[in-house]
């Protein structure tokens, strides 16, 4: 169980100032840590790793202390026994895949190092490249190596930085099976920073979204990214919609707010929140979360029909993108069959239906 | 053909040599990994040998090895002579002179080494010294050669330093260049010439010797 | 005119004006203005004064180069532009000579070489009492005179020591410096407790604290120094008239007070004060 409370400036090369301070539980399992680039993900990481120490706040693991400035206490990242797989991997190029993975079991005497290090190499699939430099080996089995290198340590907390960018969707999955199977064995706190929210749904069984410098939301995963309350939050986590409008009235009785989107005509029901009419708020809506109609349909429970032209049509594989101007541009996600079906092009007049709770206020 | 002072060169070069790269390393270190405000003016003193003229160098050295000097004092205080005119004299000179040449190389090697392996490392339980010895200085082996052969070859080629504090004397401060120069003073051309190319020849072995060993080990890593 | 062309022309115009003065600095030492002269070390503080009263007198202006006697012969071989050479050793200008690199008949022994022993003025050695004896002395770790091999300062210190019968016992306490300056600066240091220096230098104010001794001239042979005027000389008439003022009066007179002999007329190996 990891209890950390951190404050730190940090100056980042590619983001503006900001300060990072988050206080957060860590409990056996994985906990993703979300949030965009420049949000202090990686900051927050080497702090907990012991490689930079915070300006303030307390670090402790299974209450062990590993950082106080209260009492200056600040143990070394050596000594922390923490597993840390940086997004570079960081393999050591100039030594073979075992001396790799052996590296951190240095105090151990040989004939243990051995066993346990051949054990890890066919946990994770790699025996055969035992004797191979990193270079020569592909990416994804560079993952799986520095994955057994941190974790061939018996380490007490796991820290993940974006470990699977760059692989593609079935490697993925087979390394998320990996980590998965030995998580159920080991049970340590494992700390996964991502920004991809598919991989928040493949691990996560708890997330923190981290937003410059400051936790804004935890929780489950779906209640921190299907009502993300932020901005840069609900772009990260997949609203592809996301409008600027003004309250138009509020209607309590009704339990919604009218609000007009950008500087058009177009008008939309959301959700009641705490705003009063002439405020300025962001709607976020999933592009999967928009239905097209044909014809004005009737008779549905859904508040929003609004009308709409077709822009263009984007084909993605098992996905349609479609742009439809109703006066700000909706991008509505359709399946192939559904545009063979209702013969949809380009200039097409067309209705989009909303649900009310399809729309979210966003900060 | 005088062996003597060749080999008493080559004996000089080869210590240079072994003592820069023991001294050199933890300075170098120093240089490439902290982040001290006041690096640059370390960093100066360092370079501080190329632009000073050899002579200069020999003249202060040894009026510093003098009776009157810091080091002379206490020179005489432990061994009861002075440290100008003998081999040690030498050693210390020369040392001074070719600094940079063996510092250099090596901060710039170190500073080449990735970061994130040192990260690594630290994660991984291993202490300064072990991340030193198995990931900073097997990345870092070219520059190590490149200090190497240049204050072998610095060292093998002295000649305005060793004038200053050397003495001349035959087998412990006669060294190679100093002979070839008194060979021109009296006149003695041939054995001039033929020393200077026994010194040639001999120094183009080593420099391909080393360089040719070391074209295995060039291949720098790939960041990944 | 572009951008280009003004660079060329601004850096056209550079080199021309550089041209200028270069040929400028010709014609003003073609014209007599200035000569210059190669001098053994031992001359260092004499050719000062011998310089300083010629050129008030002829309006000459004189360029001096110090260094070692052989070192001149060889650059001198390989055409170095110098006028006049005074060698600290007449073979060498003897040889220049035979080889035709020097005028005819301006060959000249200007000096006769007195060496000294000399120690620093903390030495607790009383050199005036023992003389060359002072050399054994127990706190005199290292003597340093002028290399033999190719100075004559150096090889008539050794000769002396020889003399003295105590070369053998003693070389091991011997250093070498390049030429007799460095010698003097080893003492000088500290470096070495004494030195065989010559007796020109010992003049000078720098010299005068320490304690000297005059080795007597029967123990070595004598030093003859030579002078010629170079044919590579680019100014002939300036330089005989430097030479004719050093044979004058005025210049031994110059000489005389730094502590050179002069060599017997007609006998160069007699020696008179």
């Amino acid at each position: 169980m990891l209890a950390a409370r951190i404050r730190k400036e940090r100056r980042s090369a590619s983001t503006t100032y900001f300060v990072l301070d988050v206080s957060l539980d860590v409990s056996p399992g994985i906990t993703i840590l979300f949030g965009p680039s420049g949000a202090g993900k990686s900051t927050l990481l080497d702090c907990i790793a012991g490689l930079t120490p915070p300006d303030a706040g307390r670090i402790a693991l299974n209450d062990e202390v590993l950082f106080d400035s209260t009492t200056a206490t600040n143990l070394p990242a050596q000594k922390r026994r923490i597993a840390y797989v940086f997004q570079t991997l960081a393999l050591f190029p100039h030594l073979s895949i075992e001396e790799n993975v052996a590296y951190g079991l240095s105090t151990l005497p040989a004939e243990d190092r051995r066993g346990r290090v051949a054990e890890i190499l066919d946990a994770f699939h790699v025996e055969e490249l035992r004797k191979q430099k990193p270079t020569a080996i592909s990416g994804g089995e560079r993952q799986r190596v520095a994955l057994a290198r941190s974790l061939v340590t018996n380490p007490r907390l796991l820290l993940l930085d974006e470990p699977l960018t760059g692989l593609d969707a079935a490697l993925k999955t087979a390394i998320v099976q990996d980590l998965r199977s030995w998580n159920a064995a080991k049970r340590i706190p494992i700390l996964y920073v991502t920004h991809s929210r598919e991989e928040v749904d493949a691990l996560g069984e708890r997330v923190i979204a981290l937003e410059n410098g400051r936790v804004i939301s935890h929780g489950a995963p779906m209640d921190v990214l299907d009502a993300p309350r932020r901005k840069q939050l609900a772009q990260a986590a997949g609203f592809e919609n996301l409008f600027a409008g003004t309250v138009l009235d509020l209607r309590e009785a009704d339990g919604v707010m009218r609000v007009r989107l950008g500087e058009s005509a177009c008008e939309m029901e959301v959700p009641l929140g705490y705003a009063s009419a002439g405020d300025r708020v962001q709607v976020a809506i999933r592009a999967g979360d928009v239905l097209l109609a044909t014809e004005r349909p009737h008779g549905l429970s859904a508040r929003n029909i609004i009308a709409g032209r077709i822009l263009s049509l984007e084909h993605r594989g098992t996905m349609v993108i479609a742009r439809v101007d109703s006066g700000v541009v909706f991008v509505v996600h359709v399946t192939p069959g559904a545009v063979r079906a209702l013969e949809l092009t380009a200039g097409k007049q067309v209705w989009l239906v909303l649900k009310t709770h399809s729309c979210h206020l966003v900060e | 053909m005088n062996m003597d002072a060749l080999l008493l060169s080559l004996r000089l070069a080869l210590c240079v040599s072994a003592i820069l790269l023991l001294i050199g390393m933890p300075i170098a270190y120093w240089l490439a990994y902290s982040n001290w405000r006041g690096k640059f003016l370390l960093e100066s003193i360092v370079a501080l040998p190329l632009v000073l003229p050899p002579t200069v160098l020999g003249f202060y050295a040894l009026v510093a090895m003098g009776p009157r000097g810091p080091l002379g004092k206490l020179w005489i205080v432990f061994f009861g002579h002075g440290l100008a005119f003998t081999f040690g004299g030498l050693l210390l000179a020369s040392v001074l002179y070719s600094f940079p040449f063996a510092v250099q190389p090596l901060i710039a090697s170190f500073e080449g080494v990735d970061r994130k392996l040192l990260d690594a490392s630290a994660v991984l339980g291993a202490g300064s010294l072990r991340t030193f010895w198995r990931v900073i200085l097997p990345l870092s082996l070219p520059g190590v050669v490149t200090a190497l052969v240049l204050s072998f070859a610095h060292t093998l080629g002295e000649f305005g330093v060793v004038l200053m504090v050397g003495g001349n004397l035959a087998g412990v401060t006669r060294t190679v260049s100093i002979d070839i120069y008194d060979h021109v003073q009296s006149l003695e051309y041939a054995e001039a010439n033929h020393m200077a190319l026994v010194l040639l020849v001999i120094s183009f072995a080593v420099l391909s010797l080393v360089y040719g060993v070391n074209r295995r080990v060039w291949n720098p890593w790939p960041a990944k | 005119m572009t951008g280009q062309s003004r660079t060329l022309g601004s850096w056209l115009r550079f080199v021309l004006l550089f041209a200028a003065i270069f040929v400028m600095q010709r014609e003003l030492l073609a014209q007599g203005r200035e000569i210059r002269v190669a001098a053994a070390s031992d001359l260092q503080f004499a050719m000062e004064e011998l310089t300083k009263n010629f050129e008030k007198q002829a309006g000459t202006k004189v360029n001096v180069t110090y260094g070692s006697s052989g070192n001149f012969f060889s650059q001198i071989q390989n055409g170095a532009p110098f006028d006049l050479l005074f060698s600290a050793d007449i073979e060498y200008p003897r040889r220049l000579e035979a080889a035709g690199l020097a005028e005819p008949d301006t060959l000249y022994e200007y000096a006769v070489g007195r060496i000294v022993i000399w120690m620093a003025p903390e030495a607790k050695v009383d050199l005036n009492k023992l003389g060359w004896k002072a050399l054994l002395d127990a706190s005199v770790q290292k003597i340093a005179i002028a290399n033999p091999e190719h100075a004559p300062y150096g090889r008539a210190a050794v000769a002396a020591l020889q003399k003295a019968g105590i070369y053998e016992s003693m070389k091991t306490k011997l250093v070498y410096g390049e030429n007799i300056s460095q010698a003097a600066q080893f003492v000088q240091s500290g470096n070495a407790q004494a030195g065989i220096i010559a007796l020109s230098l010992m003049i000078s104010s720098h010299m005068k604290n320490g304690k000297q001794w005059e080795i007597p001239a029967e123990m070595h042979p004598a030093i003859e120094q030579g002078a010629v005027v170079l044919k590579n000389a680019r100014n002939k008439n300036a330089a005989r008239a430097f030479l004719e003022f050093v044979k004058s009066a005025a210049g031994r007179s110059i000489l005389a007070r730094f502590g050179f002999a002069f060599p017997e007329p007609g006998n160069s190996l007699g020696l008179r004060r």
